[in-house]
C-alpha cells in the first residue's frame, strides 16, 4: 500500500496519541497496539478519502474507535455480558482499590474504575483537547451526548478519586454503538 | 430576573470549563461560579483532575514507537518497486521547466524521497492556562457593551486614572501578586479595562487594549511558577492556538500571555515593550500610564 510521504509523516506523528488512546480503549497493552496497526493499514488505505481540512488525529481517533467497536462485535465475551454483571465485575475489580479510601487514588487507577464511555470522553476532550464537536465525530454520537457524558465522567472520577467505590456502579453501561 | 440566580446544571459548568459555551451562558455561568464558592470549588477540582491527567497521561507520548510500526510507514512512502521512478521524475520536471521552475524543485524532490522518515516526539503541548487565554480573548473582544468588567474610559483624565488605579489594586488584591497594567500607547494601543477570570488554582486577570482602528489584543495575568524550559529557549515564546497568536512568558512567580491577531512582528513589539515594563515593575519602577 502506497501513500504520499507528507501523509505517512502526518500518520507517524499522529501514532503515540492514536496509541495512547488505544489503550484507554483496552486495559490488554497487545490488543492495543493491535488496534493501532489496524488504524495505520487502514488509513494508509484510505489515505486519499482524507481531506487535508480536517484534522488527521479527529480522523485517525475516529478509524480507532470503529475498529475497536468491529473487535468488540466479534468477541462474543463482552457482548454476552449485561449491563448488570458489568457493573458487578467493575466493582469487583475496583474493591482492591478501595482497602484505603483515606489515601487520594492515583489517577490511572481512578480511570480504569470508570466505564469505557466515560474514560473516552475524559481522554478525548480533556487529555486530547478535542472540541465536543469533533469529541463526537470521533464517538458517532450527538454533541449533546458528548456534554453529558463528560460531566458524568467527570463527577464519577471525582468520586473514584474520593474513594467511593460504588460511586460510578450504576451509571455503568455497557458498551455500545449509540448512533 | 437575574440569570446568576438560576443554578447552571453539572453539564453547563463543565461545558464552561472546556470553553464550549456562547457568549450569553458563559456570562451567566461565570456570575453564578463568582458567587457560589463551592461551585467554583468543585470546577476547579475537576479542571484539576483534567490537568493532572493530561500530565500524567503526557509521559506516555515518549515511549518509543515501535520500530516495525516505523519501518511500515517508510516502506509505504517510499515509491512502489514497480513504479518507472525516471518517468515520473521526468514527467514532474517537464511540467516545472514549462512553468519556469525547474530544477530546485525536482532536487527538494528527490531529496524528499531519501530521507528516511524520524519518529518525532510530539511537539510539547502548550500549557492548559495560555489555552485559557486565548479562549478568554476569543470571548471577550468581539463584545462591544461588555468587553470588560472594570473600564477605566469614563470620564474625564483625572478620573480614568483613579479607574485604572482601582483595577491595578484590585486585580493585585484577587491575585494575590502585583498586576501590572501595561502601558503599550507608544504602539496606538489604549488600555479598555479588565476582568476577573476563574482559573484552575488561584484567579487569573484579563486587560484589553484597544486601537483607534478597533483593533483588540489582551493580556492575560496569573500566578504560576514557570514550567523548565530548555537553557537556550527565548524568554519570550511565540503559541498558536486556534488562528490567535499568544505571546507567552513567565516573570517572578507569575505567568503572562499576550493574545491577538496582529501580524507576527507587531505581536512581538507589544510583547517587547511589556516584558520591558514588567522588568521595570519588578524593579520597583511604576509604569506610568
Amino acid at each position: 500500500m502506497q501513500a504520499p510521504p507528507a501523509f505517512c509523516q502526518q500518520l507517524l506523528d499522529a501514532l503515540p496519541r492514536v496509541r495512547r488512546y488505544a489503550r484507554s480503549l483496552s486495559y490488554d497493552a497487545s490488543h492495543a497496539d493491535d488496534l493501532v496497526q489496524t488504524v495505520m493499514e487502514r488509513a494508509l488505505s484510505c489515505w486519499h478519502q482524507f481531506d487535508q481540512q480536517r484534522n488527521v488525529l479527529v480522523w485517525l481517533l475516529s478509524i480507532a474507535h470503529n475498529a475497536h467497536l468491529d473487535h468488540i462485535r466479534r468477541d462474543n465475551r463482552m457482548s454476552l455480558l449485561e449491563p448488570e454483571h458489568l457493573s458487578d465485575l467493575q466493582d469487583a475489580n475496583a474493591t482492591h482499590g478501595a482497602h484505603d479510601p483515606g489515601l487520594r487514588m492515583d489517577l490511572l487507577a481512578a480511570l480504569d474504575r470508570l466505564s469505557a464511555e466515560h474514560r473516552e470522553v475524559l481522554l478525548l476532550v480533556g487529555v486530547e483537547q478535542l472540541s465536543y464537536a469533533e469529541c463526537a465525530q470521533v464517538l458517532q454520537v450527538p454533541t449533546g451526548t458528548v456534554m453529558s457524558r463528560l460531566s458524568r465522567a467527570r463527577t464519577a472520577m471525582r468520586a473514584a478519586l474520593d474513594g467511593h467505590p460504588k460511586a460510578t456502579a450504576h451509571t455503568n453501561p455497557a458498551i455500545r454503538r449509540v448512533v | 430576573m437575574n440569570m446568576s440566580h438560576t443554578r447552571p446544571d453539572d453539564e453547563l459548568l463543565s461545558a464552561w470549563l472546556d470553553g464550549e459555551l456562547d457568549a450569553d451562558a458563559l456570562g451567566q455561568v461565570q456570575a453564578w461560579l463568582q458567587d457560589h464558592p463551592e461551585d467554583a470549588a468543585r470546577v476547579r477540582a475537576w479542571a484539576a483532575d483534567r490537568d493532572a491527567l493530561r500530565v500524567r497521561l503526557d509521559a506516555s507520548l515518549d515511549q518509543p514507537l515501535p520500530q516495525a510500526w516505523v519501518d511500515r510507514l517508510s516502506a509505504a512512502a517510499a515509491p512502489a518497486a514497480n513504479e518507472p521512478h525516471w518517468w515520473r521524475r521526468a514527467l514532474v520536471a517537464g511540467l516545472m521547466l514549462a512553468s519556469g521552475l525547474g530544477g530546485a524543485w525536482v532536487q527538494r524532490h528527490s531529496a524528499v524521497d531519501a530521507v528516511p522518515m524520524a519518529a518525532k516526539a510530539a511537539p510539547a503541548a502548550i500549557e492548559p492556562w495560555v489555552q485559557r487565554a486565548v479562549a478568554a480573548h476569543a470571548v471577550y473582544v468581539p463584545e462591544q457593551n461588555h468587553a470588560v468588567e472594570v473600564s477605566v474610559q469614563q470620564g474625564d483624565a483625572a478620573q480614568r486614572q483613579q479607574q485604572q488605579q482601582h483595577l491595578s489594586q484590585w486585580l493585585s488584591k484577587r491575585l494575590a501578586m502585583p498586576v501590572t497594567l501595561f502601558n503599550l500607547r507608544s504602539e496606538g494601543f489604549e488600555l479598555v479595562g479588565g476582568r476577573l477570570l476563574p482559573d484552575t488554582a488561584s484567579p487569573g486577570a484579563q486587560l484589553m487594549y484597544q486601537r483607534q482602528d478597533g483593533q483588540r489584543v489582551t493580556v492575560y495575568v496569573l500566578r504560576h511558577e514557570a514550567p523548565p524550559k530548555a537553557a537556550n529557549a527565548p524568554d519570550v515564546r511565540i503559541e498558536t492556538v486556534a488562528g490567535l497568536a499568544a505571546m507567552v512568558w513567565y516573570e517572578d512567580g507569575a505567568g503572562c500571555a499576550l493574545v491577538g491577531s496582529l501580524p507576527r512582528a507587531q505581536m512581538s513589539k507589544l510583547a517587547d515593550v511589556m516584558y520591558a515594563q514588567a522588568e521595570e515593575a519588578a524593579e520597583g519602577q511604576p509604569v506610568r500610564q
